[in-house]
Order: C-alpha cells, then structure tokens, then sequence
C-alpha cells in the first residue's frame, strides 16, 4: 500500500514537471482558429488504484490543480476541471466496469485493464476534463463553438500522448 | 449527532466535492480578469432584465398614480399657457390677473356624442371646488363644455355639442369676435356666427376664444377655419370651424376656476339692472 502512494506521488511530480516544462510551452494555435493545449496532467487523478475513496481523489485534484493553477497564472480554472474530472472518476468506472468486476487492487493501467477498457476510460474522463477546462475558461456560453472546436483539437493530441506514455512507461501500481 | 455524522460519512465526497469546487469558483471570478469581467457582465444582464421585469410590474401597478401625477402637471402647465398668453399682452401685468385662472383636474366618467344636446358628467365636484358657469377644456387645444350643476363628488357639464352652446371666441391675428354655435350634428364640427362681414379672415386661420366671458380665459385654442361663406343679406360671415380635439374619446377634461369671475359678473349685473 505504501509503494502504491509512493508510485502516486512520485508520478504526479513527474506529470507536474512535464506539464509545466515541456507541455505547457508547445501550447499553439492552428490557423487561428483553435487553440492547442497538451493537457496530460489528468493522468494524476486517472491512474490512481479503483478502489481509491472519492475524498481522497477530489483532495489530491485540488492540490495538484492549484499547484498547476500557479504556474499556468489561471489560479482556479484546471483546479476546478481536474477536481470535476476527480468526481465524476467513480462514476466512469462503474459505468465500464467489465462483468468479471474489478480486483481491490486493481490499477486502471493498459498493462492490467487491458487496452480497451483503458481507451474507453481514458477517453471519456479526458473528453469531460479538457470541455469542462475550456468551458470554464471562455467562462460563458457565448463561445460554443470555440470550446467545441478548442475542446476536440486538444483532445486528440493530449490522447495520443497519454496512449504514447502508457507504452513507454509500464508502472505496476 | 450520530446520524450527522453517518450522513457526512455517506456524502461526504459530494459535499467535499461542492465545497472544492465553491472555492475554485470564487477564486476564478476574484483572480482572473477575463472571467471577472464575464461574471460581472453576465450579472449584470440578469439582474438588468429582472430589475426591468418589477419596473414593468410596478409601473402597470402605478398607472393610476402616475396618470393623476400627469394630469396635475398638465394643469399646472395649462394655467402656464394662459398665463403667458395674459403677459405677451399689452394689457398691464399684475399677480393677480396673472393667478387669475386655476385648473381643477378631472375625469370624464359619463358622456352623450350623438345627440341633439348632449352632456359630460366629471368624477368632480363642489369638494373639489367646482361650481356652476366654470369652463371645461380637454387640453389646452380644444374647449369640452361648461358645467351646469354640481353635486358634492361629481359636475354635469354642457357640452360644446350641445343646441344652447354659445362660447364667444375670436380668429388669432385677425379683429372682432363671434359666438360659437352647434348646428350640423357633427361632433367635429362647429359654427362661428356673428362674425361682422368687413373683418378680414382666411381659411385655416386658428378660432380661439376670446376671454370675453368668465367662463374661458382669453387665447384656447378651439379649431381651424374650414370654410367661410357670407350669407346673402347677413352682415356677418357664416363660418365652418374644425375643433382641434375629437369629443368622442375625450378621457380627461380641465375645469377652470376664474377666481375673480364672480366679482366680474356681480359688476356687470349692478350695470344690466339700472
């Protein structure tokens, strides 16, 4: 149990840390018309263990979203979207839970859960994580079709790069 | 206690959750402009449209109050008029031929158009200071009638419609004066008699009253010269005059008080009885 906590936290500062350092710098626009953002911090909340208790989950968003949050200058707004993304988590795999049900210490990882089960949850929170973090940043529904089309380009790329990660880097917890 | 506590124990992610996201929030709208700007603006549109929703609510609830408030400014406004119309005069000013007139608002709650003689009932009367032989006006463009008798709430009036209507009136700009009659049943229409033929007037001129009764201050204005025709053998013009105001929809009416119209007529009595 001690090394699934440790394996969190030592995986949350390297997402940290590559969040901040590489993938908030290659933030770019394609043609003006949407805006690109590599948004694979989720990974923090998405691979914790199953079984993890829901306050634990929403804590653990927040810290690490207002951490994010000071260094992006936008105090709030990925806190908000990750501690929404931590929420409905619980929901998510209950809803894709396969019929043979989940072990106690299962890991949502490709390596244990297999690859689509890992496709469909990693997809659908990420989906929900980057709409809520551009709703929330345009801040009003006067921009629809910008957060749609902002929330489906930066969808795409941070997807790849998640699916990319998960081959290279295979943790056990 | 207990069951306080299982119920955060059972909700507590919800409630951990809600409070999370209450934080975020109010930190958003208090640290970023733009969101600021849009939280501000967006609240002001709601509580713009509901602000304007009571205002609606209030004023149809207001109408009446507002309606009486208008018709004491027009009265007050009227009484300017005249006023004005008394000082551009040659005549010498003095406070009080200028504080001569006071007009009492009122509403026309009864009323006979198409009759041979028609009358007005007003929701005033002798509590409100009206009293027999004053004029009645719809504005200050179109005379109504004269009141004949007063009860303690409510004046019956004479209107102009009516076959013993007789209301000295001259033409603006033009000398002489003449009597305003009712012949033709035309509610929009009346008669200038009397009018001596050498008097230069012209179609379209403005018939106004001549302040030559007590009833009516000098300078109302009644209506327009339609058409004029001198009457074979007569020595006076036979004049059509359009009224400015229509009587059939008249709401509102103005009763004048000439405050010194009582001491004018008991003068001109002592005069008639020598």
């Amino acid at each position: 149990m001690n090394k699934t906590i440790s394996t969190n936290i030592i995986r949350a500062i390297i997402l940290f840390l590559a969040q901040i350092i590489i993938f908030k710098q290659i933030t770019f626009s394609l043609g003006g018309l949407a805006f690109i953002h590599f948004l694979i911090y989720p990974m923090v909340i998405l691979l914790m263990p199953i079984k993890t208790p829901r306050s634990v989950l929403l804590i653990s968003a927040f810290v690490f979203g207002m951490a994010l949050d000071m260094f992006y200058d936008s105090i709030g707004i990925h806190t908000a979207a990750l501690v929404f993304t931590a929420y409905i988590r619980n929901l998510v795999i209950a809803f894709i839970e396969p019929i043979e049900g989940y072990n106690m210490v299962d890991v949502p990882t490709i390596k244990v859960m297999g690859i689509g089960w890992f496709v469909t949850y990693t997809s659908i929170l990420l989906l929900f994580h980057i709409f809520i973090y551009f709703s929330i940043e345009a801040f009003s529904f006067v921009y629809i079709f910008e957060i749609f089309l902002n929330s489906i380009f930066s969808f795409i790329v941070s997807f790849m790069v998640i699916i990319i990660l998960q081959f290279l880097l295979r943790t056990k917890y | 206690m207990y069951n306080v506590i299982q119920l955060i124990v059972k909700y507590g992610a919800h409630l951990l959750f809600v409070v999370l996201q209450v934080i975020c929030f109010s930190l958003i709208i208090n640290y970023n402009k733009a969101q600021k700007d849009i939280f501000i603006n967006s609240s002001n549109v709601f509580s713009g449209k509901i602000a304007d929703l009571q205002d609606k609510i209030l004023q149809f609830a207001n109408l009446k109050e507002q309606n009486d408030s208008l018709m004491r400014e027009n009265a007050n406004l009227i009484e300017n008029i005249i006023k004005i119309e008394y000082s551009s005069d040659n005549i010498p000013d003095s406070d009080t031929l200028l504080n001569q007139y006071r007009l009492i608002p009122s509403n026309i709650i009864n009323s006979t158009i198409h009759l041979s003689n028609n009358h007005f009932t007003l929701n005033r009367g002798s509590r409100h200071g009206i009293q027999p032989d004053m004029g009645v006006i719809a504005s200050h463009k179109g005379l109504v009638g004269v009141v004949r008798n007063v009860s303690e709430n409510f004046a019956h009036v004479i209107s102009l419609l009516h076959s013993q209507t007789k209301i000295s009136c001259a033409v603006k700009g033009r000398k002489g004066h003449g009597t305003l009659v009712w012949k033709d049943m035309d509610p929009l229409r009346m008669n200038l008699e009397s009018l001596p033929k050498h008097e230069f007037i012209a179609t379209g001129d403005t018939v106004i009253t001549s302040g030559y009764s007590t009833m009516f201050p000098k300078g109302l204005l009644i209506g327009k010269i339609e058409k004029f025709s001198i009457p074979s053998g007569s020595n006076s013009y036979s004049i059509k005059v359009k009224l400015f105001n229509d009587l059939t929809n008249s709401e509102y009416a103005y009763v004048i008080k000439n405050k010194l119209g009582s001491e004018q007529l008991s003068l001109e009595k002592e005069v008639a009885n020598e």
